[in-house]
């Protein structure tokens, strides 16, 4: 599903050239959850990015979906995106004049998908918001928020899902909650899992956990 | 591995588009509760509204104006010569559809009893005059005068003491005077135009006897018709005039009125191009703040699978609504303003004014969305390219979007902008150029001198030390706010000043002791006594000599072999120059080049500058004239500007005293009547009969009528471009405001009081304004003197007072502005706005 070969990133700062990682390699196969742990400040995010092909490696190639990331012009990974990838964030990022419903069926609308609606309330449904479908963001939690944007990840079943600490903004448990559909999504749908947080436990309930530390992403088990 | 981009087929597109247009319109319905949103959608109308507007407005003034200029003139178009014209012109210019007249005109003795009078007779053919009226005292009911009457303007019944029915002697003829003209168009040119006019039928000209040999006759067509059509003839009579043959449009008519008429209509493009300057920066500015605030939404979609095209898409989609939106709302504005500034101008412009083209009614709409659209271009491609990674991080760092290339970009589209609307492209990069330029140097200078005052201030001002982190902390808004609001206020200044100097430009040529006669065909032996006759009265007058004279050599070798074929066209080798002398300078002449000879000089003589130019005439030229049969030569010491329209006596050579003693002499003078010396010119001509009076009092009532209307026509552009500045100045600086409650809500978390927090605002305030006045003061007064002398033609001049007055006058707005526009923050509130981030 997604693999990286001797992947490096360079940024160039005002203080000078920042190499956040030595060469790094993986291997994810569908399906799979993966956990992505390390201090804060080593790169998870960035590889993230780079995994997901929102970026490129400035060394090294990233394979997704059996595509190089770097052939691929910019319309090409937007379309892999809407086909195959779902993102589910730390800050929710919902847009604010839209319903809960809107919200989700907006990467259903995207897609070109006719049944957008109906996809749309099933989903919410699912994540145990029947009822609020046609709440704005504002009116509702922060919880709640989480989960209108599991409900629009998941609408477009994906093949891969990544998560940047999708609990982080949450109390442990709305988190938990919010985990268990993760799971349950990952289980139901054989959706690639890859998930960025600093909750070991967390961690430990995944099939495997990469820590990334000074550059080096070493498997941990 | 599939390496092959080409694979990854688009997803279905059927409803894409629907699905674009939607969001771009819940973007902008939700974008009503950004201030940059609101920002952009009000300049846009005011730009819509200001453009729309000036080009009604300025379309249907122009051609009032235009028609006024014709009614002086009796038509569109005149053809004149001192020789017959050929009746083909009319033939053609009837072919085309125009109406076309003949006029011969001459200088004539009138007589009554004892009463002798020199005028300038007329004799027309109807239609006459093709634009215009003659008014006459009474009515009378026929168009022009019959065979056996003559039409008289009232200052010839009054010398000749005539009445209405009374029998004048014109030539061998006695014609009968069946009306009295109180104006009439068509006055000719030189001093006949200045003379008590008649007009009489062309069936009396032969009979009189009036035009033997010798007689100085001016021949002259009037055309009148739709402007494309005598366009037309003009093009097709351009190459077919003949030596001599002059032709005079309402745009070449060099007098005071179409001058006037020329400063104003560029007056008036000015303020429209001053106006959409203005309305393009907050939209700039707006757009920019804009397109950095939804930069986490366009990063959103596009990790929902928008592709950066789509996104372009979605956000033109955007600005076309926006567009769209504020077009009918904006034409009705202008439509509406247009209808109370006509009205405003309704005893002043002759009615019913003419309708403006239909499709200026959607001009500004249209430009407005050009504008929207090619200034959008650039952030709305740079949003396109925001990273999706941005999502992942907590806070939304804005950082800087825009790249080289597309702010390139951005010029490119804005210089294309002023081609379209400028159509020059000279002057539009020369105005694209300033205005980088001007931006970059005031965005450098401008925050260096904040940070400088604000450093200065720290120690001594009780919130000193926190303004000045203020200043340190919004410094890169600052480089982008100074220029802009500098710009502003420049342009603010430049409309106010501009007109001011245009007013004083007009009045001074029509003081009240403009010259309302002049006297003519004085004798040595008169000149004394007249002298003192008007000293007595207290008329403040100089005689000025005058011989006749025609150049014949230039350094020694003949005229005819001196100039070139074009050269020899001129007037001054053909018709004899009038020629003075003197040791003083009248006012209205200016030299330009060399030094006035004064009284001491020898044998030296001052040429005006054109016909020095024409004439290819240079400092030190020996320059030959003949005069009354003899040659008199002469150095050329000096070159002069003339003001050709100051009605005072005005020569094209002036010698040095004693060189033209010897020669047959007359003098010339003019003068302007005292209020309560109305008898004046009566009284005058009573003690000297032999003089010839000219009254040109009805010529100045009409181009002090011209004048009052452009100082109204002037005030109301000025009017709405400072209107508009204001307004947008305002929704700039509620902006910002804005964007400090956020740093408000933290320091009076951190302990400040919202009273402190509010000085501290206003305090940023105040010494942006003053900077920003500044700024301004500096840019206005560079940006004059290229204006004035480009553009609106008149002489630059220094403005001491501006520098004063808007540096203060921007303090105290910024302040105003501070004080009405900031909404007090309370600590319920702080904290929302800190957690909302
Ligand atoms: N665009 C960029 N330009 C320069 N440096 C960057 C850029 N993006 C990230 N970095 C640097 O790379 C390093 C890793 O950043 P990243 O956001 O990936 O860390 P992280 O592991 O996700 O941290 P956290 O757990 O706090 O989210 C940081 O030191 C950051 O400053
Ligand atoms: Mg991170």
């Amino acid at each position: 599903m997604v693999s990286a070969n001797d992947v490096v990133k360079r940024f160039t700062t005002q203080a000078g050239e920042l190499d956040l990682f030595q060469q790094i390699s993986l291997q994810i196969r569908r399906g799979e959850s993966v956990a992505i742990t390390g201090p804060s400040g080593a790169g998870k995010s960035t590889l993230l990015s780079l995994l997901a092909g929102l970026d490129l490696p400035s060394g090294g190639a990233v394979e997704l979906i059996g595509y190089d990331t770097r052939q691929l012009d910019d319309s090409a990974r937007a379309n892999l995106r809407s086909r195959h990838i779902s993102f589910v964030f730390q800050s929710f990022h919902l847009l604010p004049e839209l319903s809960a419903l809107e919200n989700v069926r907006l990467p259903l609308e995207i897609r070109g998908n006719p049944s957008a609606d109906n996809d749309a309330v099933r989903w919410l449904q699912q994540v145990g918001l029947g009822d609020r479908i046609s709440h704005r963001p504002a009116e509702l939690s922060g919880g709640e928020q989480q989960r209108v944007a599991l409900a629009r990840a998941f609408a477009t079943t994906p093949d891969i899902l990544f998560a940047d600490e999708p609990t982080g903004n949450l109390d442990e448990s709305t988190g938990s909650g919010i985990v268990e559909q993760l799971f349950r999504f990952n289980r139901e749908q054989n959706t690639t899992l890859i998930l960025i947080t600093h909750d070991h436990e967390l961690a430990a309930r995944c099939d495997r956990c990469l820590h990334l530390h000074q550059g080096n992403l070493e498997e941990r088990r | 591995m599939r390496g092959d981009s080409t694979l990854i087929s688009p997803p279905d597109t059927r409803n894409r588009h629907g699905l674009l247009w939607r969001l771009a319109w819940q973007q902008s319905r939700s974008g009503l509760k950004q201030p940059q949103w609101r920002a952009l959608l009000l300049a846009l109308l005011v730009a819509i509204t200001l453009a729309t507007l000036l080009a009604l407005l300025g379309n249907r003034m122009e051609q009032s104006l235009q028609r006024q200029t014709a009614d002086i003139l009796g038509a569109d178009l005149v053809i004149r010569n001192s020789r017959p014209l050929p009746a083909e012109y009319r033939q053609q210019a009837g072919q085309l559809g125009l109406q076309s007249s003949e006029v011969i005109q001459f200088n004539s003795m009138l007589s009554f009893e004892d009463q002798l009078l020199l005028s300038s007779l007329k004799v027309v053919t109807p239609p006459y005059p093709l634009r215009g009226e003659i008014v006459t005292r009474s009515d009378n009911n026929h168009d022009l005068p019959q065979a056996g009457q003559i039409w008289v303007d009232t200052a010839i019944l009054e010398r000749l003491r005539a009445q209405p029915g009374d029998l004048i002697q014109v030539g061998y003829l006695e014609l009968q005077i069946s009306a009295v003209m109180q104006s009439s168009p068509d006055r000719g040119s030189g001093f006949g135009s200045f003379s008590p006019q008649a007009l009489i039928s062309a069936a009396d000209l032969e009979a009189s006897g009036l035009l033997g040999p010798g007689a100085r006759v001016r021949y002259r067509q009037l055309y009148a018709g739709e402007q494309d059509t005598l366009q037309q003839f003009e093009q097709w009579l351009k190459p077919r005039l003949q030596s001599g043959e002059r032709l005079i449009s309402l745009q070449s008519q060099q007098n005071f009125s179409g001058g006037a008429l020329n400063n104003a209509a560029s007056y008036l493009r000015l303020g429209a191009l001053l106006a959409l300057l203005l309305c393009a920066l907050t939209i700039t500015l707006s757009l920019r703040r804009y397109t950095r605030s939804s930069s986490q939404r366009a990063a959103l979609l596009l990790s929902l699978g928008l592709t950066p095209q789509q996104l372009v898409q979605l956000y033109l989609c955007q600005l076309l609504i926006a567009g769209l939106i504020c077009a009918l709302p904006g034409t009705l504005l202008a439509m509406a303003a247009e209808q109370l500034a006509l009205g405003m101008l309704a005893d002043l412009l002759p009615q019913p004014v003419p309708a403006a083209s239909l499709w200026l009614y959607g001009s500004g709409a249209l430009l407005g969305l050009m504008i929207l659209l090619t200034l959008g271009l650039a952030p709305i491609l740079s949003i396109s390219r925001v990273s999706v990674s941005r999502l992942f991080s907590q806070q939304d760092n804005a950082t800087p979007l825009t790249g080289r290339s597309l702010q390139l970009l951005a010029l490119a589209a804005l210089l294309g902008l002023l081609l379209f609307y400028l159509g020059d492209i000279r002057l539009s990069l020369l105005l694209l150029s300033g205005l980088i330029i001007s931006s970059v140097l005031l965005a450098f200078s401008g925050s260096w001198l904040v940070q400088q005052l604000s450093r200065r201030l720290a120690a001594r001002l009780p919130l000193g030390r926190l303004l000045q982190l203020r200043m340190q902390q919004q410094r890169r808004w600052h480089r982008l706010q100074i220029p802009a609001m500098s710009l502003l206020l420049a342009i603010a200044a430049i409309a106010l000043v501009s007109r001011n100097d245009l007013i004083d430009r007009w009045q001074q040529q029509l003081p009240a002791q403009t010259p309302d006669h002049f006297v003519v065909n004085i004798q040595s032996w008169e000149q004394q006594p007249l002298a003192a006759f008007l000293q007595a009265r207290q008329v403040d007058s100089r005689l000025y000599p005058m011989v006749r004279g025609r150049i014949g050599a230039l350094n020694g070798v003949t005229a005819a072999d001196a100039f070139n074929p074009q050269q020899r066209k001129h007037n001054a080798l053909n018709r004899e120059l009038n020629l003075t002398w003197g040791a003083q300078l009248s006012d209205h002449n200016r030299i330009r080049e060399g030094k006035w000879h004064g009284a001491e000089a020898k044998g030296e003589i001052s040429v005006e500058t054109e016909m020095a130019q024409q004439l290819g005439l240079k400092l030190g030229d020996q320059v030959s004239f003949n005069i009354a049969g003899q040659t008199v030569t002469a150095t050329l010491s000096s070159i002069r500007d003339v003001d050709w329209q100051s009605f005072r006596p005005s020569f094209y050579v002036i010698f040095s005293p004693g060189a033209l003693d010897q020669l047959p002499v007359s003098y010339i003078t003019s003068f302007s009547t005292p209020p309560q010396q109305q008898t004046l010119a009566a009284d005058l001509i009573a003690q000297f009969p032999t003089l010839t009076l000219i009254d040109i009092r009805q010529l100045l009532d009409q181009a002090r009528e011209l004048v009052s209307h452009l100082v109204d026509a002037s005030g109301l552009v000025m009017g709405l471009t400072l209107a508009a500045g204001l307004l947008l100045l305002f929704t700039s600086l509620t902006q910002e405001l804005e964007q400090r409650r956020y740093e408000n809500a933290l320091i009076q978390v951190l302990g400040a009081t919202p009273k402190q927090a509010r000085q501290l605002d206003l305090m940023e305030f105040a010494l942006l304004g003053m900077v920003c006045g500044l700024m301004a003061a500096v840019l206005a007064e560079l940006a004059l003197w290229p204006l004035y002398g480009q553009l609106i033609r008149i002489e630059p001049e220094l403005h001491p007072a501006l520098w004063v007055m808007l540096p203060l006058l921007a303090t105290a707005l910024f302040l105003l502005i501070g004080l009405t526009g900031r909404r007090a923050l309370d600590q319920r509130h702080c904290y929302r706005l800190l957690r909302a981030g």
